[in-house]
């Protein structure tokens, strides 16, 4: 029994952990976006604020590389949701002994790396508009229409596979009534198959848009000169972090995440309406018109979900506003004070050296001393370990201009905020990592 | 073959059926096949600047990039290029090391999701792994490099538990970049494992339980045997996936740890031999295929089981 419950344990462990390591990354990096730190990190933490968020809304760049990715991916859903619709209605169609290749051509593209989908549709698209003899102006150079085409290769395979379930429920007795009754094929398709099909095409939308909005491996070769949201956040995280990128990542996480909301109600509603239509077939039509015709917005949830959204973006908003100054004023006070005491114990300890090696040792060992020492210097751990270095001491002894640079140089390494801050390998690592 | 376009016209009609056709054809040559095979074409093409030179004399087959990748540039001091090989080998090796990592971390919660959390906790549990799948690579990524870095949250809360007194820079080593890989992709890894498990009827590990077979028995016999589909697609779609990453190496490799892809985008960015960078993206593509087609073997399982 004891070890059935030792096992139990350890499962659950195993599964917190699992759901901890899923969460927790993206829980730190949503803090960072919080910390006025200029760096993205949780501890130290400063201050509670949002000016990394209006650093954002002021950066015209990534207004623009908005701007486009919404283009693109408007331009991909219009793309890829009638492929995906034509390449389904196809898969039933085409001869037995052509289907599993057909399958396999049309499925492939979600296998093949996004790097060589995006090269081939760069390499494939440059090399027609040279045949025509194209100027440089036109589609075939343009960074827009290249990702579209890039990703609707992809994607439209993706909203295949939602058709293709749709239709599996399909039933055609409904199209071979209504072309006998003397409807036409385009009617019909109008009439019949795309009402049945309306649920499945939202969802497809959505995760067409998603999808496109998400991609950077196969954009990053065919936007050309243009940026999108993804290819100008890889060059902001590439080129040095700073907390606006958390700011970037809270709103696309929670812009994503109410988009992902959307696609699993229009899933779920779409189960809803296959039910239905099951109960049709059965012949028990009764409340069939009333659960239909609740709209989008007259779900109860739906409202109290964004009524709460609306509410902590506000209260997050004013709580970011209030007080930062005072709050900042004051980590700032704190950190002087503290850069002043470590001055002050320094001079201090350099006095009470340079003291004692005046009245123990003869001039020529004291110069020798500190050599030895700075070539030590790289090995030493403990936290004032080049205190004794003669830059130190000539710090002290020098020029007043040094002695104001000093000051300046401690409060940057005093952003690590940990024990053994003066080591030298600590500045090392942060001017690294910035 | 006419009796097959004359059915074909007769159900769906004129306008729609040319539609239909057109679209599909459209889809397939100018979106699929069109492009792979201009870029086969292409990397064994001599490297041309001016795209006004192509198709011209001075655009001539050859096999120098290929040769290239394998040998290294005709002056080279060594035998081999062992600095683009062992990148490839390297990327290779470590999106197996990938996943593995992430089947390991996968089968138990999996498991656990589907057989031993009950009713509503299990749901939203389910639910909630949704949520980190639609946050975009990228910013994964980020998140990873935020909590390795020198100052990150790791290195803080090692060196407060004393168990270093420096802060270890992962992203040189590497750390960073697998475990930022294996959380990118774990839960395409979960998702077919879960829906593989959750199929199987409980009866049957009950069955095997009172027959007296091992808890670890019980797995290998009848619980993974069933997940096999689940488990091969996941294995797949992680493995391609992090064969082709390119978001997650170039945030989080260090200078040691180059990715294949990093020296694709490298080829194409800033060296401007599009041949090459084609050449070694049909080298990438052909590893992947030749992936799937091990795995459909050893697996014996159907392209269209693993594709989902």
């Amino acid at each position: 029994m004891t070890s059935d419950r030792v096992r139990k344990f350890f499962t659950l462990f195993f599964v917190l952990g699992f759901f901890f390591y899923l969460f927790g990354p993206l829980i730190i990096m949503a803090l960072t976006a919080f910390n006025s730190s200029a760096f993205p990190r949780v501890t130290p933490w400063e201050c509670f604020s949002v000016e990394w968020f209006s650093v954002l809304a002021n950066d015209d760049k990534l207004v623009q590389g908005l701007r486009n990715s919404i283009f693109i991916s408007l331009g991909v859903v219009a793309l890829s949701v009638p492929l995906g619709l034509a390449g389904a209605l196809m898969l039933s169609q085409v001869k037995d002994r052509v289907r599993p290749w057909y399958y396999t051509i049309v499925i492939s593209p979600i296998l093949v790396p996004g790097v060589v989908l995006g090269i081939s549709t760069l390499l494939f698209w440059d090399r027609i508009g040279s045949m025509f003899g194209a100027s440089r102006d036109s589609f075939f150079y343009n960074g827009f229409f290249l990702t579209i085409m890039g990703h609707a290769t992809f994607i439209s395979a993706y909203t295949m596979l939602i058709f293709i379930s749709r239709l599996q429920r399909f039933d055609s007795v409904q199209e071979e009534a209504a072309l006998d009754l003397g409807a036409t094929h385009v009617q019909t398709f109008r009439k019949i198959l795309l009402p049945f099909l309306k649920p499945a095409i939202g969802s497809a939308a959505v995760l067409a848009f998603l999808a496109s909005f998400e991609n950077y491996n196969t954009t990053v070769f065919t936007i050309l000169s243009e940026s999108t949201i993804t290819t100008f956040l890889a060059a902001k995280v590439r080129h040095g972090i700073n907390p606006s990128v958390s700011a970037l990542a809270v709103s696309i996480v929670v812009i994503t995440l109410l988009g992902a909301a959307l696609h699993e109600m229009l899933k779920r509603r779409e189960l809803k309406a296959a039910k239905e239509s099951d109960m049709i077939a059965k012949g028990k039509l009764k409340e069939h018109s009333k659960n239909v015709k609740r709209g989008f917005f007259a779900q109860p949830a739906l409202y109290m979900i964004l009524a709460v959204f609306v509410s902590g973006i506000g209260t997050t908003y004013f709580a970011g506003t209030m007080g930062v100054g005072e709050c900042k004023a004051q980590v700032k006070a704190e950190k002087y004070i503290r850069v002043q005491e470590s001055i002050r114990k320094q001079k201090e300890k350099a006095m009470f050296r340079d003291a004692a090696k005046k009245a123990l040792a003869p001039a020529p060992a004291a110069i020798t001393k500190p050599e030895e020492d700075k070539s030590k210097r790289p090995g030493v751990s403990s936290s004032f370990g080049n205190i004794y270095s003669t830059e130190n001491l000539g710090g002290l002894a020098g020029s007043k201009d040094e002695k104001s640079e000093e000051p300046k140089k401690e409060e940057k390494k005093d952003d690590a905020g940990f024990g053994g801050m003066f080591a030298p390998s600590n500045l090392k690592n942060q001017s690294g990592s910035e | 073959m006419q009796k097959y376009w004359h059915d074909y016209f007769v159900k769906n009609g004129k306008t729609l059926g040319i539609g239909l056709l057109l679209a599909v054809l459209f889809w397939i040559v100018i979106l699929v096949i069109m492009p792979q095979l201009f870029m086969v074409d292409f990397s064994f093409r001599a490297n041309v600047v001016d795209a006004r030179q192509w198709g011209t004399d001075a655009h001539y087959y050859t096999l120098e990039h290929y040769k290239y990748m394998l040998y290294g540039s005709a002056n080279a001091s060594g035998e081999y290029n062992t600095v683009d090989l062992s990148v490839f080998g390297r990327t290779i090796l470590a999106a197996i090391f990938v996943t593995l990592i992430d089947l390991i971390l996968c089968y138990p919660v999996a498991y656990y999701l589907a057989h031993v959390a009950k009713g509503g906790w299990g749901r939203l549990m389910v639910l909630a792994l949704i949520i980190p799948f639609w946050v975009n690579e990228l910013l994964r990524a980020f998140s990873f490099k935020i909590m390795f870095g020198a100052n990150g949250v790791i290195n803080n809360f090692l060196i407060w538990l004393g168990i270093l007194d420096q802060p270890y820079d992962f992203i040189f080593e590497g750390v960073a970049l697998y475990a930022g890989l294996s959380y990118a992709y774990i839960l395409l890894m979960i998702f077919p494992i879960y829906n593989a498990i959750e199929s199987l009827d409980k009866n049957q590990i009950e069955a095997a339980r009172d027959m007296g077979a091992s808890t670890w028995k019980i797995h290998r016999r009848v619980v993974i045997p069933h997940a096999k589909p689940g488990i091969s697609s996941g294995a797949t779609m992680v493995f391609m996936l992090s064969l082709g990453a390119l978001a997650a190496p170039q945030i989080l490799g260090g200078p040691s740890s180059l990715w294949f892809t990093q020296i694709i985008y490298q080829a194409f960015n800033n060296a401007g031999n599009w041949a090459r960078g084609s050449a070694y993206a049909i080298v990438l593509l052909v590893t992947s295929i030749i992936f799937v087609l091990i795995v459909m073997k050893v697996f014996k399982v159907k392209f269209g089981d693993i594709a989902r």
